[in-house]
């Protein structure tokens, strides 16, 4: 909504164009499947008629950026890939979100080495992440249902620019413990 | 013709979906979800005996835990047990590894509806780990 927004203080108007906007992008997510590797099948099972990704709006799996919402990063993201997916999430319309799906995406799973991205939120802004190696198609839309609330909390007009977590290590497990 | 046919032949079947977030699906037998500690069914009390093996078992180094002895006792008392689930990929050579009897204190549970908002969430304290940690549901 390049429109509107950063144009208004935050108010009753805005505040209900906020409800209303927000109801509709929550219903209406079209995902880009961006299945690299075994997280896709899983993905593809969640949008097959067994647990249908249609009933929460989630219909039409986009084979072009332009015309979908929200990116799903399913799989292992390797250094090669990840100038591809970045120029891909580029080319989506605003308003966009990311799902980051498997361990391999959230963190680099098991594979801890020179050719794998260590985790997909360097890259791109990611929104939720669903853990599992697989996880099952349940999980993301569980995922996808925890996406909807996020969107559902969102401040339309005053939409904060999203900031990559560019240059984030890994947390540390045992950081404030010695 | 043919097409239309078929299409006739499927449709006085019943739906084949699943309503997830209504019912939910029965997991496999062995099925292996997100790592969990257990505790005595009974008195609550704390069956992990603090050996470390899940730790030097996990191949990608996910876990640390460490604990005291309180003095004259003899088992050690469990303080903190760090999981990182971001890296985690479920092949359960932890929980296989615990000793304790004839309770595991590690077990692969059957939660699979992890969904967070941040990385640092999804290391898993002490508190989160426990059997039985309700887990946010959404119905519709």
């Amino acid at each position: 909504m390049g429109l509107i927004d950063h144009k208004f203080e935050d108010n009753f108007i805005t505040t209900n164009v906020d409800k209303v906007l927000n109801w509709a992008r929550q219903n209406s997510l079209w995902p880009m499947g961006f299945g690299l590797a075994c997280c896709a099948i899983e993905m593809m099972a969640a949008s097959a008629s067994r647990f249908d990704i249609a009933r929460f709006g989630a219909e039409v799996f986009r084979a072009s950026p332009r015309q979908s919402d929200l990116l799903i990063v399913a799989g292992t993201v390797t250094k090669k890939m990840a100038p591809v997916l970045r120029r891909l999430y580029d080319q989506m319309p605003e308003p966009k979100w990311v799902i980051s799906m498997g361990s391999c995406s959230n963190a680099g799973g098991p594979f801890p080495t020179y050719s794998v991205l260590q985790g997909v939120d360097k890259i791109v802004p990611v929104d939720v992440y669903v853990s599992g190696c697989p996880p099952r198609p349940e999980a993301l839309l569980y995922g996808l249902m925890r996406l909807q609330d996020k969107i559902r909390k969102e401040n339309t007009v005053l939409r904060k620019e999203r900031v990559i977590m560019a240059g984030t290590t890994e947390p540390i497990l045992v950081s404030d413990r010695t | 013709m043919k097409g239309l046919w078929l299409t006739l032949k499927y449709t006085p079947q019943p739906a084949f979906t699943f309503q997830y977030p209504a019912e939910r699906r029965p997991v496999a037998p062995r099925f292996r979800g997100v790592l969990r500690l257990q505790v005595e069914p009974e008195s609550g009390a704390q069956t992990c005996i603090v050996c470390d093996q899940c730790a030097k078992a996990c191949p990608d180094d996910l876990i640390a835990l460490g604990g005291h002895r309180e003095p004259g006792q003899k088992i050690k008392i469990l303080d903190y047990f760090d999981f990182n689930l971001s890296r985690c990929s479920f092949c359960g050579l932890c929980s296989e590894v615990c000793p304790t009897k004839p309770i595991k204190a590690l077990i692969m549970s059957e939660d699979y509806e992890l969904g967070t908002y941040s990385r640092e969430t999804q290391i898993l304290r002490i508190d989160e780990m426990y059997d039985g940690v309700p887990i946010e549901q959404y119905t519709r």
